[in-house]
C-alpha cells in the first residue's frame, strides 16, 4: 500500500503543478519604454544643368545677362502621414552640389500648402563655383535640419518650390552643375 | 500599428507548439486515440464524449525565443533586449497556436461484427502559423540606413490562419489477431481562411555615387498575394450579424473540403507493437467569399528632378507612379488548399500483466491489462516552409484500474528538455483527462517556447 500512496502523492504534486505555474521575473511595465526607433534614408530631389541652359550658346560672349533664375513646382508630400509627423524626431535634409561652372549658383526651395500658401521659411544656399568645363567639380555640401518645431509648421505641405539662381552669365561659361540630395527621417515611436 | 506590435512581442514565445499530441497518441484508454490514429486499438463498446467538454485543446509556441528574451526583469532597457532578440530570430522561426473543441464524439461497437468500432462527430479547430518577418521587422525597428546595398526580402512574409469545423466519421477494424486498420472521413466547413506564402521580389536601397541621385530604392520582382476567404463580407457586417453568418459557416455554409485520415496497428506479438497513422490527407474548395489581393511589379524611386527648366509638363506624382508600376489587384478566383498534414508512428512494449489472479481491476472477460509500456514516437507537420519534427520516448503507467498516466520526453524544433503528462482518470463509466508538456517550464512560463494542454469529459463502457 505504501507505495500507491507515493503515487497518488506524485499524481497529486503533477496536477498542482500544472495550477502553480506561473510567470517570474519578468516585468511587463516595460512596455511603456519600447521605443521605436528606425532611421530611414530617402531620395530627395536631385538635378542637373549644363551652360547651355542658362543661356544660348550663340549669344554674342560680350553680352553678359545679370541673372538667369530656374524655378519649379512640384506636388510633394515631406511628411506622408500624420502618423510620421505625430513620430517623427528629426529630418536631415542633405545636398550635395558638384559644379564645373565658374559661378556661384544659389538654391532656395521651400514648401506651400494646398492653397499655395508659403509654409515655413525659404532655405537657401550656395554652391561654390567651379573651374571650368574637365576640371574636377569643386563639391559643396549643406545639410538642413528640421526639428519637431518645423516638421509641425511644415506637416501641412503639399508642394515643393525650388529655384536655382546665377547672376552675370554670358555663353563663354562651360560646365555641368549638379544636385543631389537625401532625406534622413529619425522616427521616435513610443507604444 | 500599435495593436500589431503589442501582438508580436506578446505573442513572441508566450507559446509554442505544433498540432503533436504525444501524450494522447496511442493511449488507448481513451477514445479521443481515435482522432490521432484511426486505426488505434479499441478496448471499449461504446464511448460518448460530454457534448463541448469532451475534448479541448490548445497548443501554443514560438520557434526562436521566448517572453523571458524580452521582458526579463534584469536592468537592461526593453529596447535593447529586443533589438538582440531581433539579430537572434530568423524567417524560419515562427509563431503557432493550435486550438480544438469537440462539440461531439460518440462511437459504438458494430452488432453485426464485433471487431468493427464506429466513430464519428464534429469539432471545431483554429489553427495559425506566422512566421517571423524577418526582414521587414528589421526595416520597422531599425530602418535602412544601417542595411543600404541590402535587400530585404517579401519572401519573409509567410504565414495562414484558418478556423473551420470538421464532421467526421471513422471506421476501426479488427482485421487478424495481428493488425487494426482504420480510417476516418472529415468534411471540413471553413468559417474563416487567409494565408500568404510563396512570395517573391525584394526592396533594396542601393548607393548609386554615379548616378542621378544619391540612392536608388528599387523594388525587383516583387510578387505578393494574400489569399482570403470569409473575410470579405464579414467587413460590412456588425455583431449579432457576424455571429449567425459565422455559425451558419460552421454548419456546412462555409468552403467545404474533404479530407481522410488512416491509420493502423500492428501487433508483432502479444507485447509489441508498431502504429502509424495520417491525419488531414485532404484540401478545401475556396469558392465562397473569396478575395485574393495580389500585387506585381517593379520600381524604381530616386527623388524628384526639380528644378527643372521648361517644367511645363504635369509634375511627377510618386504614389501614382508606384500604384502604376505595382497594381494592387483584388481577385476573387476559387482556389485550393491542402490541409496540414500530419504523421504520426510509434513503437511500444508492454509488461508487467496484472495477472495475480486476485484482481478485480479489469472488466470481466477481458484480457488482464499490462500496466507498464515504454517506446518511441515519431511526429511530423506539413507547414507552409517545411515540415516541423518531434521524436518522444514514452512510458505509459496504469497505477490503478482508475489512474492511468504517460510520461513522454520530447525532443522538437523548440527544445529539447520537452516533458509532457497525461493523467486519465476512469472511475465507473466516467472518464476525465488532462495533459500537458513541457512541465520542466512550468515553474515559470515566461521562459516556455511551447505549451500543450488537452483535458475533456467522456463516458466509457
Amino acid at each position: 500500500m505504501k507505495t500507491k500512496k507515493t503515487h497518488v502523492l506524485l499524481c497529486a504534486l503533477g496536477i498542482l503543478i500544472q495550477f502553480i505555474s506561473c510567470v517570474k521575473d519578468v516585468d511587463f511595465d516595460q512596455v511603456e519604454d519600447i521605443a521605436l526607433t528606425p532611421v530611414y534614408e530617402v531620395d530627395f530631389v536631385y538635378s542637373k544643368f549644363d551652360t547651355n541652359e542658362f543661356i544660348d550658346p550663340d549669344l554674342d560672349p560680350a553680352i553678359s545677362i545679370p541673372e538667369v533664375i530656374i524655378s519649379d513646382t512640384l506636388n510633394y508630400d515631406l511628411l506622408g502621414t500624420d502618423f510620421v509627423v505625430d513620430n517623427l524626431e528629426r529630418v536631415e535634409l542633405t545636398f550635395e552640389f558638384k559644379n564645373t561652372i565658374q559661378r556661384d549658383f544659389e538654391f532656395d526651395f521651400g514648401f506651400l500648402d494646398e492653397n499655395n500658401q508659403r509654409i515655413g521659411p525659404l532655405y537657401s544656399m550656395i554652391a561654390e563655383s567651379g573651374n571650368g568645363e574637365g576640371t574636377d567639380p569643386v563639391i559643396t555640401t549643406e545639410v538642413i535640419v528640421l526639428d519637431t518645431n518645423a516638421i509641425n509648421i511644415l506637416s501641412n505641405a503639399a508642394k515643393l518650390v525650388s529655384s536655382i539662381q546665377v547672376q552675370n552669365v554670358n555663353s563663354s561659361l562651360d560646365g555641368i552643375l549638379e544636385l543631389r540630395s537625401k532625406g534622413t527621417y529619425f522616427i521616435n515611436y513610443e507604444l | 500599428m500599435r495593436v500589431f506590435v503589442f501582438l508580436l512581442i506578446g505573442l513572441w514565445g508566450c507559446f509554442v507548439y505544433s498540432q503533436n499530441k504525444e501524450t494522447l497518441y496511442d493511449f488507448v484508454d481513451l477514445p479521443q486515440s481515435l482522432m490521432l490514429n484511426p486505426g488505434a486499438e479499441v478496448n471499449f463498446d461504446y464511448h460518448a464524449g460530454v457534448p463541448f467538454l469532451s475534448h479541448f485543446h490548445l497548443n501554443a509556441g514560438l520557434r526562436g525565443g521566448s517572453l523571458y528574451d524580452i521582458f526579463a526583469d534584469d536592468g537592461r532597457d526593453i529596447n535593447d533586449k529586443i533589438e538582440t532578440t531581433l539579430n537572434k530570430l530568423t524567417s524560419n522561426d515562427y509563431l503557432t497556436t493550435t486550438q480544438q473543441l469537440e462539440f461531439v464524439n460518440l462511437g459504438w461497437k458494430s452488432k453485426k461484427n464485433n471487431k468493427i468500432y464506429f466513430s464519428g462527430g464534429i469539432y471545431q479547430e483554429l489553427d495559425v502559423i506566422g512566421y517571423f518577418p524577418k526582414d521587414f521587422a528589421v526595416l520597422a525597428y531599425q530602418g535602412n540606413q544601417e542595411f543600404l546595398n541590402r535587400p530585404f526580402r517579401f519572401s519573409n512574409i509567410s504565414g495562414s490562419s484558418e478556423l473551420l469545423t470538421v464532421y467526421h466519421f471513422g471506421y476501426n477494424k479488427k482485421v487478424n489477431k495481428k493488425l487494426i486498420f482504420g480510417a476516418r472521413a472529415k468534411l471540413y466547413s471553413s468559417i474563416f481562411h487567409v494565408r500568404s506564402a510563396r512570395n517573391r521580389g525584394t526592396f533594396t536601397t542601393i548607393e548609386t555615387p554615379q548616378g542621378d541621385n544619391i540612392y536608388q530604392h528599387i523594388i525587383s520582382n516583387a510578387d505578393v498575394t494574400v489569399r482570403t476567404s470569409g473575410y470579405t463580407s464579414l467587413k460590412e457586417l456588425e455583431g449579432k450579424e457576424v455571429v449567425n453568418k459565422l455559425v451558419g459557416r460552421a454548419l456546412l455554409g462555409g468552403n467545404l473540403g474533404l479530407g481522410i485520415d488512416l491509420g493502423f496497428t500492428h501487433k508483432v506479438n502479444e507485447q509489441l507493437s508498431i502504429t502509424g497513422s495520417a491525419n488531414d490527407l485532404g484540401l478545401i474548395l475556396y469558392s465562397k467569399d473569396v478575395e485574393t489581393y495580389k500585387a506585381q511589379g517593379n520600381y524604381v524611386f530616386e527623388g524628384f528632378e526639380t528644378p527643372i527648366q521648361f517644367s511645363g509638363e504635369d509634375s511627377q506624382n510618386f504614389l501614382d507612379e508606384l500604384e502604376e508600376a505595382i497594381p494592387l489587384d483584388t481577385l476573387s478566383k476559387a482556389y485550393i488548399t491542402m490541409r496540414p498534414l500530419k504523421l504520426n508512428g510509434s513503437i511500444k512494449y508492454s509488461f508487467n500483466r496484472y495477472d495475480d489472479g486476485t484482481c478485480d481491476c479489469y472488466i470481466e472477460g477481458e484480457q488482464p491489462p499490462y500496466m507498464d509500456a515504454f517506446g518511441v514516437q515519431l511526429f511530423t507537420q506539413f507547414r507552409p516552409k517545411r515540415p516541423q519534427y518531434a521524436a518522444s520516448l514514452f512510458y505509459y503507467k496504469r497505477l490503478f484500474n482508475f489512474l492511468r498516466t504517460k510520461l513522454t520526453y520530447t525532443i522538437d524544433d523548440y527544445s529539447y528538455y520537452n516533458v509532457g503528462f497525461l493523467l486519465s482518470t476512469h472511475i465507473k463509466k466516467i472518464n476525465f483527462y488532462i495533459s500537458a508538456n513541457n512541465l520542466l517550464e512550468y515553474p515559470n512560463l515566461a521562459k516556455a517556447r511551447g505549451i500543450s494542454l488537452q483535458f475533456g469529459f467522456n463516458v466509457i463502457m
